[in-house]
C-alpha cells in the first residue's frame, strides 16, 4: 500500500495542473457573418481583423497570462441565425463573452436577451443607436460610434461646403435620404433628417426600401423627379449595387453622394463592379486606421496599424481595407489591452460583473485607438449607457482608388466636390 | 403632385418590363409543377448556378456572351435533369410536403455549396449595356432584352407545347398521368424532357439577370419568394396564369412604390396576394 499515497498525491497534483490549464483560457465568442449577403458588405474583413488581433494577442503571451479561445459563429446575414448562435456560445460553448456582431438588425434583439443573461457583450460592428438608446443595459458596451452620429457628419459635411463647393445656401440645397429599412438604415437615416433640418438643409425625399428588393426602379423614378444635389445614402452591398446600377440605366443626376459606411466602405468592391463611376464617392465610418496620421496617435498604436495591415494582406492580398478590418482588429484590442487586464488585475477575474466594472472604469484619450477616438463609455443611468461616448466617425471620400479624409476638418484633406464633368451621375 | 406625369409613364413602362422578367422567371417553375406536380422552391438557387456559370465563362474564362450564355442555359438544363433524377424521383409518389421538403433542402444545399465554391463575394461581369432614351425617360436596356426574351419564350413553349409531339405528349400526361403510359407515353422520358425544359429555362432566366444584377450565394433570396408567390397568385401550373400574376405584381412593385413609399408598393403586391388567397385560393387561373 505504500505506493498508493504517493501515487494518489501524483494523480491529484495532475488534476490541479490540469484545471489551472484550464482556467488559464478566455474563452469569447465572435458573431459575425460569413455567409449571405452581409458577408461581402463587411462582416468577413471584420472577422479577418478580429482573428487577426487575437492570433496577435495569443502570440505575445494572451492576457494576464490567460490564452484567448476565440469561437467564430457565423450568422449567416440572419437575425434568428445570430440570435440561436448566441445562445450555442453561450449554452454550449460556455464562453465568458459574447463579441462581433456586424448587423445592427442582428445586435438590437442580441444583445437584449445576453443582457437579461448578465453575459458581457462588446460589439465591435453594428452602429444602430437603437441598440442602446432607453434600453439600460448594463452589461452591453459599444466602442464603435453610434448610427445618429453618422447620420448628423454628412448633414454637417455638405453644409459646410454648401457655399464654396455647391455655390449655394444650405436652405437651396436639395438634399435626397435614401436607407435600407433595417435599424441601421433607419438609424442612420433619422440622424440625417434631424441633423440636415437643423442644419437648414432642404430634405426634398426621405425613403426607406428592402436590402433584398429585387428592383428599386420606382426609387430612382422619384428621385429623378425629386432633382435632388447630393444623396444621402446608407445601404449594404446587393441593394447599393442594384441602386447605382438602376440609377445610371435611368439617367438619374445628382453632385455628391455620402454613403454611411456598410456597403459604400467596401470600395474595392465597388470600384470593381462600377470601375470609375463610383470615382469621388464618399463614406462615412470610424477611421479606416490606416489612413490616419501617425503623429495624431499615442505612441506605440501606429505599430498595431501596421501590424493590422499585414496580417490582413496576408490573407486577402495587397489593396485598400475596408473600414471593418479596422472595426474587428482595434475594437478587439480594446477589450483584450484595457478592459480584460483590468478585471482581472483590478477585480479578480473575467465574470461578468468584473467585466463590466472594468469597462466603465475605461478612460482611453483620443489619439489612443487606432481609429484614432478614444473610449470612455456612457454610465449607468445616461439614455445611452454603455455606448462609448468619445467614438467618432469620420467621412471618406475615394478618388482614384485611394480612400482620404475629407471631415472633420481638422484632419481633412481637400475633398472634390461636386462630381466633376463628364462624371457618369454628373448633371 | 401631378397624378399623370411623365414620371408616372416612367414607372408604369418600368413595371412592364420588371414584369417581363418575373414573367420568364414564373414559367419554367410553372411548367415543371404543371408536368411533374412537384414545386421546385429551389428554382431561384438553380438561376444562381446558371449566373456563375456565365460568369466564369465569359469573366475566368474568356469565352464571349454569345457562347457563354448558350453554355449556361444547357449547364442549367442538365442540373435540372439532375435534380429530377437524384431528388425529384425518389419522392414522386410521396406527399406534397415531403416533395416541398426536400426541394427545399436542395435549396439549402446549393446556397452552401456555392458560398464553399465560389466564396461569398459579390461577382459581376463588368458588362454595363447603354440606357434607352425616350425623351425625359430612360430605361434599362437589359430589362428591354429581358422582357424581349420573357415574350418569346413563352410564345417559343407555346409553340412547342401545342405543336410539337413531344410537346403534346407533354401537355397530355399533365391532364392525366394514369391513362398516357396505356398510350405509349413514357412518363420517366417525358418528366426529364419537362426538368431539362424548366432548367433551360431558369439557365435563360440566369443570362439575363447576371446583366443586372450581381452574382453571390443568395441572390436567390431575392427572386425565389416573389416567383413563387406570382406562381401561387396566377394558379400553379397555370403558364397564362403566371404571366398575368407576373405583370400584375410588378405594376403594385413599381407603381405602389411611385405613388407610395417603396417599400408600400411590395406591401400592397403581398397584401392583394394574400387578399387573393382568400376569394381564389387556387389562384387565377385554375389549372
Amino acid at each position: 500500500m505504500t505506493f498508493i499515497r504517493p501515487l494518489a498525491a501524483m494523480a491529484a497534483l495532475a488534476l490541479a495542473v490540469a484545471a489551472q490549464a484550464q482556467q488559464k483560457e478566455i474563452k469569447i465568442g465572435f458573431i459575425y457573418d460569413v455567409s449571405g449577403p452581409f458577408a461581402g458588405g463587411g462582416s468577413e474583413p471584420a472577422q479577418i481583423g478580429t482573428k487577426a488581433i487575437v492570433d496577435y494577442v495569443n502570440e505575445h503571451g494572451g492576457v494576464a497570462g490567460y490564452k484567448i479561445v476565440p469561437i467564430f459563429a457565423d450568422a449567416q446575414s440572419k437575425v434568428d441565425v445570430a440570435i440561436n448562435e448566441m445562445t450555442r456560445l453561450i449554452d454550449q460553448e460556455k464562453v465568458d463573452i459574447i463579441s462581433g456582431v456586424y448587423s445592427s438588425a442582428q445586435c438590437v434583439p442580441m444583445v437584449q436577451q445576453a443582457d437579461a443573461r448578465k453575459k458581457f457583450t462588446w460589439l465591435n460592428v453594428c452602429v444602430a443607436t437603437a441598440v442602446f438608446k432607453d434600453k439600460k443595459l448594463q452589461y452591453v458596451f459599444r466602442p464603435q460610434a453610434h448610427s445618429d452620429q453618422f447620420g448628423a457628419w454628412s448633414c454637417d459635411y455638405i453644409t459646410h461646403y454648401a457655399k464654396s463647393k455647391f455655390g449655394t445656401d444650405p436652405k437651396n440645397l436639395r438634399v435626397a435620404i435614401i436607407h435600407e429599412d433595417g435599424p441601421y438604415g433607419v438609424g442612420v437615416a433619422a440622424g440625417n433628417e434631424a441633423q440636415c433640418k437643423k442644419d437648414g438643409l432642404n430634405i426634398v425625399l426621405k425613403e426607406g426600401y428592402s436590402a433584398t428588393a429585387p428592383d428599386l426602379s420606382s426609387l430612382v423614378t422619384k428621385l429623378k423627379r425629386a432633382r435632388p444635389d447630393v444623396l444621402l445614402h446608407t445601404g449594404y452591398n446587393p441593394d447599393i449595387t442594384l441602386f447605382l446600377r438602376q440609377a445610371k440605366e435611368q439617367g438619374l443626376k445628382f453632385k455628391a453622394v455620402i454613403g454611411h459606411g456598410a456597403g459604400h466602405s467596401q470600395f474595392d468592391k465597388l470600384s470593381q463592379t462600377f470601375g470609375k463611376d463610383v470615382n469621388y464617392f464618399h463614406t462615412i465610418d470610424p477611421a479606416a486606421a490606416q489612413l490616419l496620421d501617425p503623429k495624431t496617435l499615442k505612441p506605440g498604436v501606429w505599430a498595431m496599424t501596421q501590424e493590422m495591415v499585414k496580417r490582413y494582406q496576408a490573407v486577402k492580398g495587397p489593396g485598400e481595407l475596408p473600414p471593418h478590418v479596422s472595426m474587428g482588429f482595434n475594437n478587439t484590442w480594446i477589450l483584450l489591452n484595457d478592459v480584460l487586464p483590468r478585471a482581472i488585475k483590478k477585480y479578480g477575474g473575467f465574470d461578468s460583473e468584473s467585466l463590466r466594472k472594468a469597462a466603465l472604469e475605461t478612460d482611453i484619450p483620443v489619439g489612443g485607438t487606432m481609429q484614432g477616438y478614444g473610449v470612455k463609455f456612457y454610465p449607468p443611468g445616461h439614455p445611452l449607457a454603455g455606448q462609448n461616448e468619445r467614438a467618432f466617425p469620420v467621412v471618406m471620400q475615394f478618388v482614384d482608388g485611394k480612400a482620404r479624409i475629407v471631415w472633420p476638418m481638422a484632419i481633412a484633406s481637400e475633398p472634390v466636390l461636386p462630381f466633376p464633368k463628364g462624371h457618369a451621375y454628373a448633371p | 403632385m401631378e397624378i399623370f406625369d411623365i414620371y408616372l409613364l416612367e414607372a408604369v413602362l418600368n413595371g412592364l418590363l420588371l414584369g417581363g422578367l418575373l414573367a420568364l422567371l414564373s414559367l419554367g417553375l410553372n411548367l415543371i409543377f404543371g408536368v411533374i406536380d412537384v414545386v421546385w422552391i429551389c428554382y431561384a438557387e438553380l438561376i444562381m448556378c446558371g449566373m456563375y456559370a456565365v460568369y466564369y465563362l465569359h469573366v475566368q474564362y474568356h469565352w464571349p456572351l454569345y457562347a457563354a450564355m448558350p453554355a449556361a442555359i444547357v449547364i442549367v438544363a442538365m442540373l435540372g435533369v439532375l435534380l429530377h433524377q437524384l431528388v425529384i424521383k425518389p419522392v414522386l409518389a410521396a406527399e406534397p410536403i415531403n416533395q416541398l421538403l426536400v426541394t427545399g433542402g436542395v435549396l439549402f444545399f446549393l446556397q452552401a455549396a456555392a458560398t464553399l465554391a465560389f466564396g461569398i463575394d459579390f461577382k459581376n461581369l463588368g458588362v454595363s449595356l447603354p440606357a434607352v432614351r425616350i425623351g425625359e425617360m430612360s430605361f434599362s436596356a437589359a430589362r428591354l432584352i429581358a422582357f424581349g426574351a420573357a415574350v418569346l419564350g413563352v410564345l417559343g413553349l407555346f409553340v412547342f407545347l401545342r405543336k410539337t409531339y413531344l410537346g403534346t405528349a407533354i401537355r397530355a400526361i399533365s391532364q392525366d398521368r394514369a391513362i398516357m403510359p396505356l398510350m405509349g407515353v413514357s412518363p420517366g422520358r417525358i418528366y426529364t424532357l419537362t426538368s431539362a425544359l424548366g432548367g433551360a429555362l431558369a439557365g435563360l432566366g440566369s443570362c439575363l439577370l447576371v446583366l443586372q444584377y450581381d452574382v453571390h450565394p443568395a441572390i436567390g433570396l431575392s427572386f425565389g419568394p416573389i416567383t413563387f408567390l406570382i406562381c401561387v397568385m396566377g394558379g400553379l401550373g397555370s403558364m397564362a396564369g403566371g404571366l398575368i400574376a407576373a405583370f400584375v405584381f410588378a405594376q403594385f412593385i413599381s407603381v405602389g412604390g411611385f405613388f407610395f413609399a417603396v417599400e408600400w408598393g411590395y406591401v400592397i403586391a403581398f397584401a392583394f396576394f394574400i387578399g387573393m388567397m382568400f376569394v381564389r385560393p387556387q389562384g387565377l387561373f385554375r389549372r
